[in-house]
């Protein structure tokens, strides 16, 4: 080879060499004015202003309903956003559509894959989509006359992804629209009635580190906003309009993202991850303003794990209340506002014989679902006495 | 790219690939730096965790939520369906009367 072609290539290898220095540097100097700006956080700010925590008494929240008909563990539940159905999924290769109040199912839809990882309902009620292994989003329309062998047909296929979908969520007042995250590192924007992406959000291969996303949020004050969570322990703000890099990342995980969700104000979003804690992001200016962490809480004491890991989280509707489930069967209750652990739905009458690895709470707000590994699904309402100011 | 006729063209190609893939990385670490040095400049001008964690007590507060033992109103009648009317017999029946 000539001699200026090595040195042009030895020339591009320093040059890359001294952008990776400036890169590590700033990001040093970015983490730096960051921790100048965290100069609290919610349960510090909360205690100084005088709020008293939540405070349960021991028949309040209580299991009001048990859906039983899976024969395998279930993966993931979601709730219509009117009326009390859910769609649940399931290991043993099966969606079951409930009506929640009656405790009835009025769909078992056989799939053609049978692992499924993650299931959602359509904002009208009439669809429902799931995904898993097959790295395939599958579409059922649920007024579609059954198949000879009593089978609900896929009524559309969304093809596309390189790796297993993990979880999917349609576009709020939209069932036209949902997007999914994948094994392949990407997520995807998907217009149904055709069957093609939209937009692909990152998914570009990122060296050295695996980054599967594991779950979304989509903002439901501003639905052209939604979250994803990470293998590679970030979460990620995307918006729909951008596909090409994420509005912001957000790191403080030491594992992996398994749960993502939007609080409900919009403004903020909470995070559940392998390494044993939940996180509150703001997503406009990056803060990390509360980390939830067990290890100072109660835990169930039969389960010596001393880090498990967080499968899934929701908020109540005020978002007064985070809900989390762990993988040693603890589900606790935690205020948001104080980072206190006031309940653990796992050691409850009539709680799971098993890790929870889905949490939803109904549209209104008054019930929240618990799917299980034990193959059941729980509904927990509030049944003492309520004080309404 | 010129080659001497005594090297074996492979080597030749395989350099002009290199070079390629190091130019890409390099294009993307200096897009990444370029972003990073605009996050830097938005936190000169940006507000404390504080300012956030007041917005989330205020939010919170404004919110009835059917969970909570003491809410802000209007209650909702629906809240209590769950308790209420003849339950499939399959139903959990610790809740309260």
């Amino acid at each position: 080879m000539q001699r200026s072609e090595m040195s042009s290539v030895a020339e591009l290898k320093e040059r890359h060499m001294a952008a990776t220095e400036t890169l590590t540097s700033l990001r040093q100097r970015l983490r730096e004015r960051r921790l100048q700006l965290l100069d609290t956080d919610v349960a510090t700010y909360a205690r100084a202003q005088g709020k008293s925590p939540v405070s349960f008494g021991p028949t309040d929240l209580v299991c009001c309903r048990i859906l039983q008909g899976h024969t395998g563990k279930v993966y993931s539940l979601d709730w219509t956003p009117e009326k009390n159905r859910i769609v649940s999924a399931s290991q043993d290769g099966r969606l079951i559509v409930w009506n929640a109040l009656t405790s009835q199912k009025t769909h078992a839809i056989k799939l053609p894959c049978a692992w499924v990882m993650t299931c959602a309902f359509s904002p009208t009620g009439q669809s429902v989509a799931c995904g898993g292994l097959d790295s395939m989003c599958s579409i059922f329309n649920l007024s579609t006359p059954l198949e000879k062998d009593g089978n609900l047909p896929v009524s559309r296929t969304l093809s596309g992804h390189k790796g297993y979908v993990s979880t999917c969520q349609y576009v709020p007042d939209d069932d036209t629209h949902l997007i999914t995250g994948s094994g392949d590192q990407a997520c995807v924007l998907w217009d149904i009635t055709t069957g093609l992406r939209t937009s692909v959000f990152g998914g570009e291969f990122q060296s050295g580190k695996t980054a599967d996303v594991l779950s979304v949020s989509i903002n439901g004050s501003n639905s052209r906003m939604f979250v994803s969570g990470s293998c590679d322990a970030t979460a990620r703000l995307w918006d729909t309009r951008v596909a090409s890099r994420a509005v912001r990342t957000f790191y403080g995980h030491e594992g992996d993202v398994n749960s993502v969700k939007f609080f409900p104000d919009g403004n903020r979003f909470g995070t559940g991850s392998d390494d044993g804690t939940c996180r509150l992001f703001d997503i406009r200016t990056g803060h990390q303003l509360q980390v939830y962490s067990p290890q100072q809480q109660l835990q169930n004491g039969g389960n010596n794990n001393p880090n498990p890991d967080v499968t899934s989280i929701a908020f109540s509707i005020s978002g007064r209340l985070l809900f989390a489930s762990y993988s040693n069967g603890d589900c606790f209750v935690w205020d948001t506002l104080l980072a206190e652990v006031v309940l653990n739905l796992g050691t409850l009458q009539n709680s799971h014989e098993s890790r929870v690895s889905c949490l939803g709470l109904a549209a209104d707000g008054s019930a929240l679902c618990t799917g299980s590994w034990d193959t059941s699904l729980k509904i927990w309402a509030f049944g003492g006495h309520r004080t309404v100011i | 790219m010129q080659t001497e006729k005594s090297e074996p063209l492979r080597s030749g190609a395989a350099d002009t690939r290199g070079k390629h893939r190091i130019s890409a990385e390099l294009k993307r670490l200096e897009q990444e730096t370029r972003h990073l040095e605009e996050e830097l400049d938005q936190l000169e001008k940006m507000e404390s965790a504080s300012v956030a964690c007041k917005e989330i007590l205020n939010n919170v507060g404004t919110r009835p939520d059917p969970l909570l033992p003491k809410t802000i109103g209007p209650a909702n009648p629906s809240w209590d369906q769950w308790f209420e009317g003849p339950q499939d017999k399959s139903g959990c029946r610790c809740w309260i009367l």
